[in-house]
């Protein structure tokens, strides 16, 4: 395989990356999230119906009335003592209502499923609050500062101190544009979209650390060769193994995302992304930046 | 070879034990043929659905900041459950008609009773004054009955069911001399020190706003230890009641000022971290009361699981092709080393009960992922000892040794914040961290053990670059 310039052009590889860093932050700031129900709460809306509806009526009587319940989670609540004969609905959609937008759609839905030939009410209609919101808040940026600080005191340990700013920095780039193009391109942000990007970090930790193992053994074998050289060496002694590892991975969370539900599509998205970032970064960012201030040891 | 044949039998053996794991018969046999392998992993509430439990909360009128009230009992249900280890519980807060409810979804409990049980005690905890004590049940005594009539007391059952407490909220029946709810603010478990005491003791601090209260209760209760025994000192004993139940019945031998107070009994260090865990996550703020209780179905519904599980397949197939074209032997030896290492995460999640989600499921994408990586590496690495002039089987040994090191430092990595992410993380976060350091941990066993089997046997397969191909070390 030819080899690629990846440390004399690295200023252009770090400004590509600098562009999207600065890209995502813009549509982040300006744009905003898709933010799931999880995470902002929303509406619950009950309904209970006699005979044999099914989830698929519920929705579809739903986006008629409205495109805010496209997305919306429709699933089957029995409660204890209810008769065989009657099933409960549960929608959650993440956004709530005025008092007569709640009225006016209480009223459409109901005579939309009398029209289908369903017996079916509104049984409530409530202010729900997101499952993963506090779930997140709990987790803090205590616990994302500890993690960053446990993976720097490793990779100090087992490389040095540069490289953990590498990888961390490889890190803070994967996420953000991650996340930009989560904003871009309006895919929701749920529980799988988090898993994802929590998928991703341990992804593109894995992939930095290869590279830098990698550098850590040619400087022992070849001590005394100058650092640039023995760095872009090092890089593309690993490429096939990169390049072959992220694109099974991709294959993958691709397919996942061109055939699989649409809750899960976030997920798929986040890794689809995540896997191209995260490989540009452990190649192009996490050595190449802090690259000037490696030293042999 | 005798190295050989001690890996055959490790992954064997480890292989087998998954597959035990998996195949142990439970009570619940609803899956048939092949399905029955998974019948021991526990799916989570957007995979299975689960018990539905709400209750509305009871928050007193007058109170400052209601919907602190609020936060406050879902941290407590949350904790809970975490300790129970339904970390994949859901729990969210709804708003109607100016009231706040509490909406508990538990994946894997089918009835609502036992997800209640669960949840534990909702009732609320207090400190209250012991009068009497009785080892026999005071309801069938109407003595004893009349007794707590008497005394504006109830009888309460200790812990292990085998005493009867009378108790009282309110202390010396001073008018609002009662600590309904106290916010704890710690308490832990230390070793005794004093002479003649053995085992631990319990320390507690009272939130601020409790500890006047608490040393006014303390002032009244107060009992010197010369008089410990006495009949008049028996009626002088502070409890601490949990879901009316006795957590707690014992002596106050000083006033305590600050809300800092200690609890001796001589416990044994697991009785002291019971108590101490009750204390801290005790409290509820308020008074629950159940509106409804049922059945969800599964969060993301079937036909959405389905077509999910179906792609996610066919990916893999994919990528196992891939591996075989790229890579030959070697590819098959990944593939191999990818089926088993799944198996191994299915059977060390259905041994240790953790429950499988959605998060989960990424988990597992990624050590698939971790798998492939590290048999890659390896190929990677036999290749380029082949390509020095080495023979087959010192490049194997020699891909293996190095390989050994970059693995060992990227799944450690990735172990270590998986591990932050587990012990700071609740709901999803955490089972995402369960799987995560399973699979981690199982993929570099299944790099260094199965594949090194795998590629031993099978190396007079691997494929020698031609010597044109072969560089020279510079």
């Amino acid at each position: 395989m030819k080899k690629i310039d990846v440390v004399s052009k690295r200023l252009v590889w770090l400004s590509v990356a600098a562009f999207f860093i600065v890209l995502s932050l813009v549509f982040i700031f300006t744009k905003g999230f898709n933010l799931g129900v999880e995470f902002v709460g929303g509406s619950e809306i009950l309904v209970r119906a006699e005979g044999n509806m099914v989830e698929q009526d519920l929705r579809q009587a739903l986006v008629a009335i409205s495109p805010d319940f496209s997305a919306a989670r429709v699933t089957r609540v029995r409660s204890v003592g209810e008769p065989a004969n009657v099933v409960k609905f549960s929608v959650t959609v993440s956004r709530t209502f005025e008092v007569e937008e709640k009225a006016k759609i209480v009223e459409q839905l109901e005579s939309k499923l009398a029209q289908k030939g369903f017996k079916a009410e509104v049984v409530s209609f409530n202010e729900t609050g997101g499952t993963a919101a506090e779930e997140i808040r709990r987790l803090t940026w205590r616990a994302i500062l500890i993690t960053l600080a446990a993976i720097l005191a490793y990779i100090t340990l087992r490389f040095n101190f540069v490289f953990g700013v590498g990888a961390i920095a490889a890190l803070v780039h994967d996420v953000i544009v991650t996340l930009g193009f989560f904003s871009m391109f309006d895919y929701e942000i749920n529980v799988p979209a988090v898993a994802a990007l929590l998928t991703l970090i341990g992804y593109s930790l894995n992939n930095t650390i290869v590279v830098y193992d990698r550098v850590r053994e040619n400087m022992k074998k070849f001590k005394g060769r100058d650092i640039p050289t023995l760095i872009n060496d090092s890089i593309n002694q690993v490429l096939t193994r990169t390049i072959n590892t992220s694109l099974t991975t991709f294959i993958v969370v691709f397919v996942l995302l061109l055939f699989a539900g649409n809750t899960i599509k976030p997920f798929a998205f986040g890794l689809s992304v995540g896997v191209l970032v995260g490989t540009y970064s452990s190649i192009f960012v996490a050595v190449p930046l802090v690259m000037k201030w490696v030293k042999y040891r | 070879m005798k190295t050989e044949r001690v890996r055959l039998i490790i992954v064997l053996a480890v292989f087998l034990l998954a597959l035990l794991a998996m195949l142990w018969p439970t009570s619940d046999q609803t899956y048939k043929g092949l399905a029955k392998l998974f019948q021991r992993v526990r799916l989570g509430l957007d995979i299975k659905g689960g018990a539905r439990l709400e209750y509305r909360v009871d928050v007193e009128p007058g109170v400052e900041n209601p919907s602190q009230v609020v936060d406050d009992v879902w941290t407590v249900l949350r904790n809970r459950l975490d300790a129970s280890g339904y970390t994949e519980a859901t729990l969210r807060k709804s708003f109607r008609e100016n009231q706040s409810f509490i909406v508990v979804e538990i994946p894997d409990v089918t009835d609502t009773t036992s997800a209640e049980k669960l949840l534990g005690s909702i009732g609320v905890m207090y400190f209250g004054q012991v009068l009497d004590e009785s080892t026999s049940d005071p309801s069938t005594d109407p003595r004893l009955m009349d007794l707590a009539k008497i005394k504006k007391a109830r009888w309460l059952p200790s812990r292990d069911g085998k005493m009867w407490y009378l108790v009282r909220e309110e202390i010396m029946l001073v008018k609002d001399l009662k600590l309904v709810s106290p916010r704890i603010v710690t308490a832990s478990p230390v070793p005794e020190t004093r002479v003649g005491r053995f085992g631990y003791k319990v320390t507690f601090e009272l939130a601020s706003k409790d500890a006047e209260v608490f040393k006014r209760i303390t002032q009244q209760l107060v009992v010197p230890e010369s008089a410990i025994g006495t009949a008049a000192a028996k009626e002088k004993r502070l409890a601490i009641v949990l879901d009316d139940v006795v957590q707690f019945a014992g002596y106050v031998v000083s006033v305590i000022p600050d809300g800092k107070a200690e609890i001796t009994g001589n416990f044994s260090l697991e009785e002291a971290k019971q108590l101490a865990a009750i204390l801290r996550s005790g409290a509820l703020p308020a008074r629950l009361e159940k509106v409804s209780a049922g059945w969800v179905a599964p969060l993301l519904g079937s036909d959405i699981i389905k077509s999910s599980l179906v792609a996610g397949l066919i990916g893999l197939i994919l990528v196992m092709i891939y591996m075989i074209v790229f890579y030959g032997i070697q590819g098959v030896v990944a593939d191999i080393a990818l089926i088993y290492n799944t198996i191994l995460l299915l059977g060390v999640m259905a041994a240790t009960r953790s429950i499988l989600t959605l998060p989960g499921i990424a988990g597992i994408f990624f050590t698939i992922g971790t798998t492939v990586d590290g048999n890659i590496i390896i190929a990677e690495r036999i290749k380029e000892e082949l390509r020095t002039g080495k023979s087959v089987r010192a490049a194997i040994t020699a891909g293996f040794d190095r390989s050994f090191i970059t693995l060992f430092d990227a799944n450690l990595t990735t172990i270590i914040a998986g591990l932050v992410l587990y012990y700071f993380g609740t709901g999803t976060v955490k089972g995402f961290a369960i799987t995560l350091i399973i699979g981690v941990a199982g993929s570099f066993f299944v790099n260094m053990v199965l594949s090194r089997l795998l590629t031993d046997a099978f190396h007079n397969l691997i494929r020698v670059p031609k010597a044109a191909e072969r560089r020279v070390e510079p």
